[in-house]
């Protein structure tokens, strides 16, 4: 029969296609291939509030002072050494001599006073050219930046504010040449130029981003000759493509993948906590939330092991307050609210509510480090009705969540926070000072505890870091005692690589520091 | 003829305004702000109204939608909020990748679906038939990305043989071959539904046409079996046929959203997702713009179509 024939040959020659097409792996040597999670939209770092975007594009740009790896110490970046003056008002900089950007501009104190000023000053000629998301939350403190000489540059701050240098490893802050911003204009971030380890060399939109090695840099010789950004969105494209060898890199592993990677021989699995933290926020200023007894009942009635455990398979370490455990401001002798219904029921009682309230939480449905908002606000529903309380989750779209949050209604919501900078003020501040209550700044808890602000705002007049440590660690003790949040975990960040890849790691950032990476 | 094609062409202007004003509604009357959105959680409320005002979301939405669509008109999409961008270009570069996904994923469908169908309807209640009626159920009935995913893990993952995601290698490549295996996978996913309703369409159309006394004369004079099937049958057959091609071109558009986002395919669909996720109106705006112009050109196509292959249709 003809038409069976026709079938058949249909058949043969759709997996003959499959043969003829068949070799798919094989990297030219030196090219590394990373998977991401999707794709940048802007490779401007200030311009942008997306990790995806920031992992690409602050391998173009560099900062003034940065983090090393593992480390929270300020170390030098493009400045070589700085003063800070004894008010904490001036902060003056020495740029490393004999730097030039990517297009040739040489690195100076004009070119770092444009990168900030665009931002931030109205009358500077980029202004007008992106939208700066940090830049009052970073800068608004800035009064001036003064180019001293060719490589003496300062900042004259309003106040003193002792996070200052930690703000200026923040992807805000990178130093871009001025003569690419003037040359593009509006489409300086799909030409971004800066000092940094790899320069820009091809965007394919949808298809990917190709950086390639600055044979020039100053720091190290960088051992990769390229790098390719690959966005896939589709969890098992991406595992699919490094297990065929196609991927060198990819991020955000999903947690129902992880185990499966860790059985897999060609695969290196990477683990590190993020500066990072979750959080069931309570409207301290509502009923029944203004109540401190009532607060800590949903601290012990929340099973933070269980959601870690269960919902995040093991990609979140269950918290005990807002400041990422390790890290130099965090309180080591902090103890964390433990899982005890049987107490939570007693405070309940104690605060007149025996029998329990009704409550509504609300949850986006997804957004910027909020890991599984529904699953684990649904694990938290379902704990909280154990010791009495009745929640009704509120799903909602992550842009209009953000503008619900604003109309301080809220009862109960899940947020999270990436701090990117790792100094414990500019977790504590902007989400827990008083001054920052919503709608002026992200304290959407409505929180206000005088002493804490007190502490607060010693820490960021005081620029001796040991003393620092002390202040921050007295205001985490006042601030889990009042418990204005449920602690509930910070992200482990995972990375799964090929067994070509030597010398990654992965920073408490979130930063992707793929300028490390030699290829086997 | 000429005439008609001139008229049809005119309808479309009323076509898209209308689409155009819908699509422009539903997005600025969703919940979503897009300055919540570009400014993060860190925003003040002084920067985000100072955006708001930038982006021309603070006037009323007829005085935005009028202030959008007189740059349309003059060719001027706008550009992207995010990506700074221009629309036209950043759109128009995404679709040909569309375009090359859902014409192969029509091809596919097309020529197995009438394959099989004709097959089917020269043998009824053959093996082949039972078992094109029981993958068509399958087929119709299977989510695009499941069955996207069940075809990676399969043919990537298992066997090797073919690339898991994108449209091309990523470090060169770029030949047509490169295209093809790139291709297969998404194409196939696209065209599975389609293919099987196409199918079973051309199955009963030809159980029909086949028993018309037509056939039993060209029979009856002696004509080989293939061409009584197809000069006398398909033909005859072709028109309902075209209908259902036609509706499901359109539904391929739809369906390259999801396979566009299952296999990384760089097109027009990844980017209006990417678009909707992160409220940037005009690139939506775009893509649906693009994407609803094709879909009127394609009906033109189906009708003019009719012409050709039944004479006795006129259009005045």
């Amino acid at each position: 029969m003809t038409m069976g024939r026709t079938l058949a040959s249909i058949i043969t020659m759709t997996v003959a296609l499959g043969f003829w097409a068949a070799p798919v792996g094989a990297q030219p040597a030196g090219t590394l291939v990373v998977g991401l999670v999707a794709e940048p939209v802007n490779l401007d770092p200030p311009q942008v509030t997306d990790l995806n975007s920031n992992r690409v594009g602050r391998r173009i740009v560099e900062t003034l002072v940065t983090f090393p790896e593992e480390s929270t110490q300020v170390v030098p970046g493009l400045a070589e050494s700085w003063t800070i003056s004894k008010d904490g008002l001036q902060y003056t900089f020495k740029l490393r001599r004999g730097i030039t950007f990517h297009d040739g501009t040489p690195l100076n104190a004009e070119a770092v006073k444009f990168s900030i000023e665009r931002q931030i000053n109205p009358n500077h000629p980029a202004y007008k050219l992106g939208k700066y998301p940090f830049a009052n939350f970073f800068f608004g403190n800035v009064k001036a930046v003064e180019v001293l000489s060719e490589e003496r540059v300062a900042f004259l701050l309003n106040e003193p504010r002792a996070s200052f240098l930690a703000i200026l490893t923040a992807g805000a802050a990178s130093i871009v040449s001025p003569t690419a911003v003037m040359k593009w204009g509006p489409d300086y971030p799909t030409h971004p130029v800066g000092t940094g380890p790899f320069r820009f060399a091809s965007w394919d939109r949808g298809q990917r981003v190709v950086l390639e090695k600055n044979p020039a840099y100053w720091k190290y010789p960088v051992k990769v000759e390229r790098v390719i950004y690959r966005p896939i969105v589709e969890d098992q494209a991406r595992l699919t493509e490094l297990l065929t060898g196609t991927l060198d890199v990819i991020v955000g592993v999903p947690a129902d993948f992880v185990g499966q990677l860790e059985q897999n021989a060609k695969i290196t699995l990477l683990k590190q906590v993020g500066a990072h933290v979750w959080y069931l926020g309570m409207n301290n200023q509502r009923k029944p939330f203004d109540d401190k007894r009532v607060r800590q009942a949903l601290n012990y009635a929340v099973n933070k092991e269980a959601i870690v455990k269960d919902v995040l398979k093991g990609t979140g370490a269950s918290s005990r307050g807002p400041v990422l455990p390790g890290t130099w401001g965090a309180d080591p002798a902090l103890k964390a609210y433990p899982y005890d219904p049987e107490r939570a029921k007693k405070l309940l009682a104690e605060a007149g509510y025996p029998s329990g309230f009704s409550t509504t939480l609300w949850v986006p449905e997804s957004g910027s480090g909020m890991q599984a908002p529904v699953a684990m606000s649904t694990v938290m529903q379902s704990n909280l009705k154990a010791v009495g309380v009745n929640v009704t989750l509120q799903t909602m779209e992550w842009g209009a969540y953000l503008a619900k949050l604003r109309t301080k209604e809220q009862e109960l919501f899940a947020l999270s926070w990436m701090a990117g900078t790792e100094d414990p003020d500019m977790v504590m501040y902007p989400l827990l000072h008083s001054s920052q209550w919503t709608p002026v700044g992200p304290n959407r808890a409505l929180y206000k505890n005088p002493r804490f602000d007190a502490l607060l705002q010693q820490a960021r007049l005081t620029t001796d870091q040991a003393k620092r440590t002390q202040l921050y660690r007295e205001a985490q003790r006042i601030l889990v005692d009042d418990a204005p949040w449920v602690f509930v975990d910070h992200e482990i960040q995972i990375a799964a690589l090929s067994k070509r890849v030597q010398g990654f790691k992965l920073h408490p950032s979130f930063d992707l520091r793929v300028e490390t990476i030699s290829l086997r | 003829m000429r005439g008609y094609i001139a008229r049809r062409l005119l309808l479309l202007v009323p076509v898209l305004l209308g689409v155009s004003i819908v699509v422009f509604m539903v997005l600025h009357l969703s919940p979503g702000d897009p300055a919540e959105i570009m400014l993060g959680s860190q925003a003040t409320q002084e920067d985000l109204a100072r955006l708001r005002r930038e982006l021309g979301l603070t006037e009323p939405l007829h005085v935005q939608y009028f202030r959008w669509m007189s740059h349309v008109l003059r060719g001027d999409l706008g550009r992207s909020l995010w990506m700074k961008r221009p629309v036209l270009d950043e759109v128009l570069h995404r679709f040909q990748a569309t375009l090359v996904l859902t014409g192969s994923g029509l091809l596919l469908s097309t020529l197995g679906g009438i394959a099989l169908g004709v097959a089917s309807a020269v043998r009824p209640h053959s093996l082949l038939d039972r078992m094109s009626a029981v993958t068509s159920l399958f087929g119709a009935s299977m989510p695009v990305f499941w069955l996207g995913i069940v075809l990676m893990v399969v043919f990537s993952l298992w066997l090797g043989w073919l690339p898991a995601s994108g449209m091309w290698a990523p470090y060169g490549g770029g030949d047509l071959r490169d295209l093809a295996a790139h291709l297969v996978l998404p194409a196939l996913t696209l065209a599975a539904a389609s293919m099987t309703i196409i199918a079973r369409l051309t199955r009963s159309t030809m159980l029909d046409v086949l028993g018309q006394d037509y056939i039993r004369t060209a029979r009856a004079k002696g004509l080989i079996e293939g061409r009584v099937v197809f000069r006398h049958g398909l033909k005859n057959a072709l028109i309902p046929i075209v209908t259902v091609v036609g509706v499901q071109a359109g539904y391929l558009l739809g369906g390259a959203v999801l396979t566009e986002t299952v296999f990384a395919w760089p097109g027009v669909g990844l980017l209006m997702v990417q678009g909707i996720l992160a409220r940037d109106f005009p690139i939506v705006q775009g893509c649906v713009l693009v994407i609803a112009l094709t879909f009127v050109l394609i009906n033109l196509a189906v009708d003019l179509l009719y012409v050709y292959l039944d004479p006795r249709i006129h259009y005045e």
